[in-house]
């Protein structure tokens, strides 16, 4: 018994660490490795890979880790994450905890912390409808009423285009959804002053920030 | 003095009439665009339409240089990527797909100055020069290699081989210096006086500052030792992990946002280099008025900032008289 929860530790903590190291073949081959062995899926997603991109997520906000590092460290957490996920029961597979609809305004090209974004809110389990960059606002809207969207994100790189996440207020209301959705704003020109201003629930600064904000908002 | 005057006292370390005003990047507004009757996407497009815009930055708001270009898509349109129109509210932007992929070998066309709208924007030099060129001088805009490199590849992977495999950014970084320093010296020969490097992806919100130290300032010293002309260096973003490497550059100028410490600059780059910024573009020249930046240009100055200057690219939307109070405060000092 004592060998075998040392066991686990051991898989938890290997899992976090590739993902630590950014080392995407690493990180799958102790994804099917751990399934050889018998470790259960979701608790190699939930307190292993996880454990890592959060980690990862802390030092990037504590800038001891730059971009870069979180774009190839997301990328081998997906990676780990679709071997997982194969293994998952059916019902766990389907579980979600809320429907997001996420793109970039139209004009912006630049979308790497939006990449970013739903990398960790489907590793969190929520499902996530990416509209990709440069995005029109109409879009958006369409999309979130197709899929009953509880939250619209955009997001805005540029001073130019930052006024489109106003728009996109203007247009939910209009659509008669903003009080079904909430909304949240991120991007290199967003703040939490801005935020307010335009009437959005809330304004992620990082992947961590967001993913605490949507679990507050969304209880 | 006049503002060729007083910008060369700048750079001469002379002490001016009072303190220059001007971008490192673009000023360009939709207020501006009306009063001069010149408009995108023709501005970006027309050597004609591109001057006259210029010319808006010394006759409407009373700035210190006129710039051109207004976006950062010329050397990345003759290399080959392709160009995304900027309408009539926006600037030009580059479409996927690249044109390359991480491990082949770009290369830099024999006819890159003929490609695209560079010939425009060198005839849009020489209207500027026999316009104010005696009294004002012309700041001419190219893009660094690190930016270059990521229109070529998308910034994606190329964030990715800086982390995984940084030395097979260096066939990129080499053609895009060699594209900057290509135009630079066209810009120079249509009678540019300064040359201004925006390098935006360049910035730590983007690569890790090591990489900046062991692949970007070499490519950097390489084009500002090519450059005959004073050189500003604009990188984007709070810059304080590299702005040491910066003033290594070989760059007369650094222009910075008020999101980088300039004391810190001046600390790391000593008292030759010259400190140029002031404002910030959004949460400020756009979005509040006239005493708060005012405000803000005052404490830029106490941090050893030289010339007063938008920190970064001006919103189009941006209010006349927020830019013209940066004048105001230049004209006390």
């Amino acid at each position: 018994m004592r060998g075998e929860i040392m066991e686990k530790t051991e898989w938890l903590k290997k899992a976090a660490q590739s993902i630590l190291d950014a080392d995407e073949e690493l990180a799958k081959d102790i994804a099917q490795k751990s399934l050889e062995a018998g470790m259960d899926p979701l608790e190699m997603i939930n307190h292993g890979f996880s454990e890592g991109i959060r980690k990862m997520g802390d030092l990037f906000d504590r800038g001891e880790v730059f971009l870069p590092g979180l774009v190839v460290a997301s990328e081998a957490m997906v990676a780990a994450i679709k071997i997982l996920e194969r293994a998952l029961p059916k019902e766990e597979q389907d579980r979600k905890l809320g429907v997001i609809v996420i793109g970039t305004i139209e004009g912006d090209i630049h979308d790497i912390g939006k990449g970013i974004i739903v990398t960790m809110l489907s590793v969190h389990g929520y499902e996530v409808h990416d509209l990709g960059r440069d995005v029109p606002i109409e879009n958006f809207v369409t999309k979130a009423k197709e899929v009953n969207a509880d939250v619209v994100g955009a997001s805005a790189m540029m001073t130019t285009t930052q006024i489109g996440q106003k728009k996109l207020e203007e247009a939910l209301k209009a659509a008669g959804l903003r009080d079904k959705v909430k909304t949240m704003v991120g991007g290199a020109v967003a703040t939490d002053h801005w935020a307010k201003r335009i009437g959005a629930d809330f304004y992620g600064e990082s992947p961590q920030d967001t993913i605490e904000k949507l679990k507050e908002i969304l209880k | 003095m006049n503002a060729k005057e007083r910008v060369l006292a700048i750079l001469n370390h002379q002490k001016p009439d009072r303190m220059p005003c001007f971008g490192a990047n673009s000023t360009v507004t939709y207020d501006q665009m009306e009063n001069v009757q010149a408009f995108w996407p023709q501005a970006h497009e027309n050597g004609e339409a591109m001057a006259k815009q210029a010319l808006a930055a010394h006759q409407l708001l009373g700035f210190d240089a006129v710039r051109v270009p207004f976006c950062q898509t010329f050397e990345a349109e003759a290399l080959g990527c392709i160009l995304k129109p900027g309408g009539s509210d926006g600037i030009p932007g580059i479409d996927p797909p690249p044109p390359y992929e991480i491990g082949d070998t770009p290369v830099l066309p024999d006819d890159f100055l003929s490609r695209g709208r560079i010939p425009e924007l060198l005839k849009a030099v020489g209207i500027l020069k026999k316009e104010v060129g005696d009294t004002v001088p012309i700041v001419g805009g190219i893009i660094g290699p690190f930016t270059i490199a990521g229109a070529l590849l998308e910034t994606v992977p190329l964030l990715k081989a800086s982390f995984k495999t940084p030395e097979k950014m260096r066939p990129f970084l080499e053609v895009a210096e060699s594209a900057g320093t290509a135009l630079a010296q066209a810009l120079i020969d249509a009678g540019v006086d300064i040359i201004a490097c925006e390098d935006m992806t360049a910035s730590p919100a983007l690569i890790a500052p090591p990489t900046y130290r062991d692949f970007e300032l070499e490519y950097q010293k390489r084009q500002f030792g090519a450059i005959s002309v004073p050189r500003i260096l604009h990188i984007c973003g709070n810059v304080d992990l590299i702005v040491e490497w910066m003033g290594q550059t070989g760059a007369d100028i650094l222009s910075i946002e008020p999101k980088t410490n300039g004391k810190l600059a001046r600390e790391k780059c000593g008292s030759d280099i010259i400190l140029m910024g002031g404002v910030d573009t959004v949460t400020t020249l756009y979005l509040k008025d006239t005493v708060t930046v005012r405000d803000e240009c005052e404490k830029s100055i106490a941090d050893g900032i030289q010339i007063l200057a938008p920190g970064c690219t001006v919103a189009p939307g941006t209010p006349t008289e927020n830019l013209v109070a940066m004048v105001e405060v230049a004209k006390a000092h």
